[in-house]
């Protein structure tokens, strides 16, 4: 039993060190950032267009491959059930609420957490071994101005926009699966469809997006930047990064989906 | 004393601890001003460590650090970063920004610390990459150099805004004799052509004494001598010269002794 509780008080120090350790990271990253509406040359533009590009454009095709999948995926498993109350028509609207307030933001972040979060921990990881990063400091940059910052805001600038791709892919699969497999008429799909989506529906999605992507570029770079040792220790990072990042990007919805649907007043 | 004289590094008392271990134990040396310093001494000895302190990457147990009557131990950052406008460094692997071409790496420094024209920024990188011998190669990226070359590279990033002092860690390693040597001489014109100060890093023998004006040997955290290349040379102390000499049996030993060698291998 002791050993028990003193196990659990272990992995919960784990737990709440290695969040004080992101808020850190955090609130540097936070502070940058409005400093740089009153200095210039805070965050180094070249860097965060490359990381933009990189993130946005780069991973249009597989946002837009998985996203359209899952909304057909979505229409067909939807369509099985409804079809046994005579509501076969609702599919279209079932499938495009779906995709915008949970399917759209969980999917483009999750893709996204594969393919950039473990690039970044990667990166940061291998320039902490070479010693860029120190040579970084070394030249008075400071390495979370000039490798965080940076890869923080290009996130959070471009995956609401691959969460509004993934959102109208899973929709356009879903339209499709309706109107060829299901039969349902192409006007009566799009009508209801309509009906049923609100702003809230679309916006709450792209809150949630731009908050996990603050938590994958956070969870990435500190990865990366606490990488000490060799080829090991990057690789270990790059893991931890994906891990982490997606199981903090399932609970953080949670949280989210309780507090905006049913703890704040609608 | 008049400025030129006045040493441009002071080190008083300086101590490491890691945990109970004491890397650093009490290291008071001055570095001259304008001259060509070299740090010796065999693996473990603390030389990086000491280097890493010099450059404000670690901070001390206790003990000062005065560079340019500036105490480094326990500054903060902002003003770290002042004094670290002084400094250029050469690290060891070379450390270039993989994702960078060779001229963006040389502009780093200038584009975050100037706020001169792209224009003049390309003008400087190209006199900086010409005092390192790399004319024209401001558009290759780092994995299509050589070590040398990358070495080279590196130290015209060091030099890009003309700083008073440069820290070498180990500019030899992993090179061959030839390149190695080139890059001696390039640390030997920097040095009098633009009257930088050179800390140099090193354990290899040769290149030591044919760059420094002064050799620190450093064992076991503790500085051991201090003088000019010849003075090392002709020393009386026997570890001094089982160190240039190269010698693997001598007051260091080869083998832990005999009882250390049992007590570490009965406990487990």
């Amino acid at each position: 039993m002791k050993e028990f509780m003193g196990k659990v008080g272990q992995a919960l120090y784990f737990v709440l060190a290695g969040v004080a350790r992101l808020w850190s990271l955090g609130s540097a990253v936070a502070a940058y950032t409005i400093s740089a509406f009153f200095k210039k040359k805070v965050i180094p533009r070249a860097v965060l267009f490359r990381q933009m590009v990189l993130i946005g454009i780069d991973s249009t095709a597989i946002v837009s491959l998985v996203g359209a999948s899952v909304g057909t995926v979505l229409a067909l498993q939807a369509a099985y059930s409804l079809k046994s109350f005579g509501a076969i028509m609702y599919t279209g609207s079932l499938v495009c609420v779906a995709m915008a307030r949970e399917l759209g933001p969980l999917i483009a972040s999750i893709v996204i957490c594969g393919r950039i979060g473990a690039r970044m921990a990667a990166e940061i990881g291998t320039m902490m071994v070479q010693e860029e990063v120190d040579a970084l400091t070394t030249m008075g940059i400071n390495p979370i101005r000039y490798l965080v910052v940076p890869r923080v805001l290009a996130l959070a600038a471009m995956l609401p926009c691959l969460t509004v791709i993934a959102d109208v892919m899973g929709m356009i699969g879903g339209w499709a699966i309706g109107v060829t497999g299901l039969g349902i008429n192409s006007h009566l799909y799009i009508a209801k469809s309509i009906d049923a989506l609100v702003l809230k529906d679309i916006y709450t999605g792209l809150l949630k997006s731009f908050i996990f992507s603050i938590l994958i570029a956070l969870v990435s770079c500190h990865q990366g930047l606490s990488v000490s040792g060799g080829a090991d220790a990057v690789g270990k990072a790059t893991t931890q990064a994906v891990v982490i990042s997606i199981v903090l990007i399932i609970v953080v919805d949670c949280l989210a989906t309780a507090v905006i649907y049913y703890a704040l007043p609608t | 004393m008049n400025e030129s004289e006045q040493p441009i590094i002071e080190v008083k008392e300086l101590v490491k601890r890691f945990g109970d271990r004491a890397v650093l134990d009490g290291i008071n040396v001055n570095i001259p001003r304008g001259k060509i310093t070299v740090i010796m001494g065999g693996s473990g000895c603390g030389k990086t460590t000491f280097l890493r302190h010099l450059i404000g990457l670690y901070q001390p147990t206790s003990g000062d650090i005065l560079v340019d009557g500036v105490n480094i131990a326990g500054l903060k950052e902002k003003e770290m970063n002042e004094v670290r406008r002084k400094f250029g460094m050469l690290f060891q692997g070379s450390a270039l920004f993989n994702s960078m071409t060779v001229g963006e790496n040389v502009a780093v420094p200038l584009r975050e610390h100037t706020d001169l024209s792209p224009e003049i920024i390309r003008i400087i990188v190209r006199v900086k990459l010409e005092l390192v011998g790399l004319t024209g190669f401001e558009d290759f990226m780092p994995h299509q150099i050589s070590g040398g070359m990358k070495k080279r590279v590196a130290l015209a990033r060091a030099i890009a805004l003309d700083p008073k002092i440069v820290f070498y860690d180990e500019p030899g390693a992993g090179l061959d004799p030839i390149t190695a040597s080139m890059i001696d001489r390039l640390i030997l014109d920097l040095s009098k052509k633009l009257n930088i100060t050179s800390v140099v890093v090193t354990h290899e023998m040769k290149s030591a004494f044919r760059i420094a004006d002064q050799v620190i040997i450093l064992h076991k955290g503790k500085v051991l001598q201090v003088g000019t290349a010849e003075e090392i040379q002709n020393s009386k102390n026997s570890y001094v010269q089982q160190f240039i000499q190269g010698e693997s049996e001598g007051v260091i030993p080869f083998k832990q002794t005999s009882e250390a060698y049992l007590k570490g291998l009965l406990s487990t």
